[in-house]
């Protein structure tokens, strides 16, 4: 999952440069480390795969011996696989559809929870987060709970209903089944960017609108949506960039149904049935993805830009109007208590009663719960998911912060090419950088390769969050109150650590916090990477659902739910207390 | 105190680069003050940047207390904290995270080797109390004032004793009427610490009514240097002239020079006046007449000798009114009493005092 930051930074004075002579030793170690690292971290994988995809034969890693440059990779994948026949536009409407449904949901919810009088707003606000939180392979595996076409409750309830025969009548096993999931998860985030969108929209726009005697709806077309233009697309291309690295709902909904995307074709090349894993075939294909994201991207980049000059951010102490829903209040709280149901309501209720009464009717029992406790991979993967997360996350947002700091503080050359690495990471689809690690550290003599720090290492690609959070409130230190530091006589560590690390301390624990989720729902890295000493939960609860283990699985599922529910109090708190609402 | 010597500094923009200072000579005396005036961009900052060790120059060479600091030819430039300075941002970059006592304490306790917890107290509640914020020691420093933030930024630059004290346009964003209680207590605060002071701002009465030596810049070089008075009362040029105070230039030609004093028709009248000079004009050549408005006296009645102009507007002012005139097509400025009545249009005659203004060619 790709998270991003709000972009919308505030007038400040224009930031003065200042050359290396104040940093002493310390400061240069730690600003070339931090530089170093991002270079391991993104660019070191990336060129790996690029390699492999040019060295042949296939089955061979790229500089094994016997291996050599040759373009048999990318003209086999291309002319004599169902690569552009199949996975292509299989891919294309997976990402396009699931992109419509998620927008179309999120910009309707954002929307009556920002700028209606929609009942509840607090409370409904709380419970859209829940999916953003749980792993994306916890919600695809409650649905399919809810939605499977035999036994899923939901069929069940509706056949009882209407008195039809088994199956049906839904099967989530489609591709229509497959957007309308995917789509669902994706809408906390998009709904959050939104929401952030439309709040720092200036309300004198609309105000001034009225005034000049337009109606309501007159105002929504003509000022409110052109305004958000460029808010509302950023957030429409980082959905697509999300949609495109999905693997959890392909691997576990696609898959059934024998639709195969880009994540998952990715995926088996590398896992095989019977044969040996094809590096070279997989990295042609993630060649042709890999561009597609850099494309989308560049729009993103481009666009958030445009976001920046174009929507007017008052200061605070502002309230937006809210429009009266009066008789839509009903069809509104039904859309939202929809979507609630299916997203949050139903999975929850699912996953916990499955995990008591096995899916069968003999009885509750904590019987789920007693074998997995006693299964000796459970509690190494609960320790490994807590550490890979925190790690990874405490790597990021240093390594993110001092990126930030040098990128915005000092004149070097290379100085663009850290800032473009740092940024490219948001759009790098996970599936990718877990190939390419695996490549680089299968070819590198280090022997991380199969332990928990390869995963350390590989979730530790997402600087982009870091730095994004950590530039922006650097943006607004004034770089008087670190020059007020040396002139006071301070070193570059006292100014770092007696200034600069306490004001941007609160950025700092938000970057923490959300990587810390990122990490912990983390699927896809770790299912390639995966091997019996790094086995997190996520990955422990897809082995037991592919093995039939249904009630252990939905056991995994529900702790996880156990887990996360206090977290997303936390981050309620925050959301709101940023955006001043009680 | 402070030598600067042939300070040339050079930004790469976009398109090229850009000359902030072009070669700066001067120097401070122990205890002296200091103040760089000029307009925004001109490289007032930027030399006090140079000085402060936060911007690194290109050229020239710069000594404090008889220790170079920088010296752009053999390439040495001694860091910011390393140099015995106390520097007050335009911004006061009061840090929000501390109180205004830990604000205060922060250079002493950055210092090694390290300063005692008990002397560190006892510096910086005398600071405090030198600046007036002795009782608001615990006081976040986000609950202050302006003017209070003023304050703690000089405690801050003052507690560890400075050689040299470098302010920023320390005053420029205050109000008017605080502006003027600060320039006040400001100049107590330095004659007291007698600490050698380099001032930079680009409010001219500011300028003159603080400094032992006023250097006028103007793109990246000192137009003019000199006392108070002197700059004001003799500017080496135009931009000094207009720079400093409001000034009317009447456009002339000499008809004679004699005895140090130039004859001058001044163009859009009939009137001829007798300015002290000590150049030599050849006759007929372009002149500047300049003048203060306080230099200056009008009527709404002719007497001899006076120059005729038109009234333009009056501007009341409170203690005064401004009067802004036409003399044929050359606007004017004069100071009369808020009692005159002046309607646009009328006549008013003015009588310039010829030993106070001053004689440029013209360009």
């Amino acid at each position: 999952m790709a998270i991003q930051v709000d972009e919308a930074a505030p007038v400040v004075p224009a930031v003065r440069r200042k050359r290396r002579g104040q940093l002493g030793l310390a400061g240069g170690i730690a600003i070339v480390g931090a530089a170093i690292a991002a270079l391991y971290l993104v660019m070191a994988p990336l060129l790996a795969l690029l390699a492999t995809a040019f060295r042949g034969p296939s089955d061979l890693l790229p500089f094994e011996p016997g291996a050599h440059w040759t373009f048999d990779n990318v003209v086999d994948v291309y002319l004599h696989t169902p690569l552009l026949s199949t996975v292509l536009p299989n891919t294309a409407i997976f990402v396009l559809g699931s992109v419509v449904v998620t927008f179309f949901t999120a910009f309707t919810l954002a929307w009556l929870i920002e700028r209606t009088d929609l009942p509840w707003r607090t409370t409904i606000f709380t419970a859209i987060l829940f999916p953003l939180l749980v792993p994306g392979v916890v919600m695809a595996f409650a649905w399919t709970l809810l939605f499977a076409p035999n036994a899923g409750w939901v069929n069940v309830a509706l056949r009882s209903v209407l008195g039809l025969d088994s199956p049906g009548p839904i099967n989530i096993f489609s591709m229509g089944g497959l957007i309308l999931c995917q789509g669902a998860a994706s809408v906390p985030f998009v709904f959050l960017l939104l929401g952030a969108a439309m709040r720092t929209m200036n309300p004198a726009l609309e105000e001034a609108s009225s005034a000049s005697g337009a109606k309501p709806l007159t105002t929504f077309l003509r000022v409110t949506l052109p305004v958000l233009r460029p808010g509302v697309l950023a957030p429409l291309i980082l959905a697509t960039l999300v949609a495109l690295e999905q693997f959890e709902m392909p691997l576990i909904i696609g898959f059934p149904a024998r639709i195969n995307v880009f994540s998952t074709r990715l995926y088996f090349d590398l896992n095989p049935e019977d044969e040996l894993p094809a590096y070279g075939k997989a990295a042609a294909v993630a060649l042709l993805f890999l561009a597609a994201a850099v494309v989308l991207l560049i729009v993103y980049n481009h666009l958030i830009r445009r976001a920046e000059r174009f929507v007017t951010v008052t200061g605070k102490g502002y309230r937006p109007t809210r429009y009266a829903l009066g008789r839509w209040r009903a069809p509104a709280l039904a859309f939202v208590g929809l979507y609630l149901a299916a997203g949050a309501i139903l999975p929850t209720i699912v996953l916990v009663w499955t995990s008591f009464s096995g899916g069968s009717s003999d009885g509750m029992s904590f019987d789920a719960y007693r074998m997995l406790l006693a299964d000796r991979r459970f509690w190494p993967a609960v320790a490994n998911t807590f550490a890979v997360a925190g790690l990874s996350a405490g790597i990021i947002t240093l390594v993110g912060a001092l990126l930030a700091w040098q990128i915005l503080r000092l004149r070097f050359p290379g100085r663009r090419l850290l800032d473009v690495v740092s940024f490219m990471s948001i759009g790098i689809p996970a599936v990718i950088t877990g190939f390419a690690v695996m490549v680089l550290h299968l070819t590198l003599p280090i022997g991380l390769y199969g332990t928990i720090w390869i995963l350390v290492l590989a979730y530790s690609y997402r600087l982009a969050v870091s730095t994004r959070l950590s530039r922006a409130s650097l943006i607004q230190i004034h770089p008087e109150l670190e020059e007020a530091s040396f002139a006071s006589g301070g070193r570059w560590l006292d100014t770092v650590g007696r200034v600069v690390l306490p004001l941007l301390g609160p950025s700092l624990l938000a970057s923490f916090l959300l990587l810390f989720i990122v990490g912990f729902r983390e699927f896809t890295i770790p299912m390639i990477l995966q091997s019996e000493d790094n086995w997190v939960l996520s990955v422990i609860m897809w082995k037991l659902q592919a093995d039939r283990q249904t009630a252990q699985a939905a056991a995994v599922g529900t702790l996880i739910l156990v887990f996360v529910t206090p977290v997303i109090f936390v981050l309620r708190r925050y959301l709101l207390s940023r955006q001043g609402e009680t | 105190m402070l030598t600067v010597r042939g300070l040339t500094k050079t930004y790469a923009t976009a398109d090229g680069s850009f000359q902030a200072l072009k070669g700066i000579d001067f120097e401070i005396p122990q205890g002296g003050f200091y103040t760089l005036l000029g307009e925004s961009g001109c490289g007032k900052s930027t030399t006090l940047r140079c000085v402060a060790g936060l911007e690194e120059p290109d050229g020239g060479s710069i000594s404090i207390g008889g220790h170079v600091v920088a010296d752009a030819e053999r390439g040495a430039q001694v860091p910011a904290f390393e140099r015995d300075i106390g520097l007050v941002f335009q911004s006061y970059a009061i840090w929000p995270h501390m109180d205004v006592f830990a604000n205060v304490a922060y250079p002493l306790r950055v210092q090694r080797p390290r300063v005692a917890a008990v002397e560190i107290k006892a510096r910086v509640m005398d600071a405090l109390r030198l600046v007036g914020m002795g009782d608001f020691a615990n006081r976040q420093a986000t609950k202050l004032s302006g003017g209070q933030q003023q304050r703690v930024a000089f405690a801050r630059a003052l507690v560890r004793r400075p050689k040299l004290l470098l302010l920023d346009e320390p005053l420029s964003n205050l109000d008017a009427k605080l502006r003027e209680q600060m320039r006040f207590e400001l100049q107590e605060l330095i004659s007291r610490t007698r600490v050698t002071t380099l001032y930079v701002t680009h409010d001219q009465s500011e300028a003159l009514a603080m400094s032992d030596t006023v250097a006028v810049m103007a793109s990246g070089r000192i137009v003019q240097s000199g006392s108070p008075r002197e700059v004001y009362g003799r500017p080496a040029n135009r931009t000094v002239a207009s720079f400093l105070g409001s000034a009317n230039f009447i456009r002339g030609k000499v008809i004679e020079t004699r005895d140090g004093l130039a004859a001058v028709a001044l163009d859009g009248g009939a009137s001829t006046i007798h300015i002290p000079s000590r150049a030599t004009f050849s006759q007929g050549a372009p002149v500047d007449v300049i003048f203060r408005p306080e230099d200056a006296t009008t009527r709404l009645d002719p007497v001899d000798g006076t120059i005729e102009c038109i009234v333009d507007r009056v501007v009341f002012q409170g203690g005064m009114s401004e009067c802004q005139l036409r003399l044929g097509s050359t606007p004017l400025r004069t100071v009369v009493h808020p009692s005159v009545g002046a309607q646009p249009g009328d006549r008013a005659w003015i009588t310039i005092q010829a030993e106070r203004c001053l004689l440029f060619a013209a360009n």
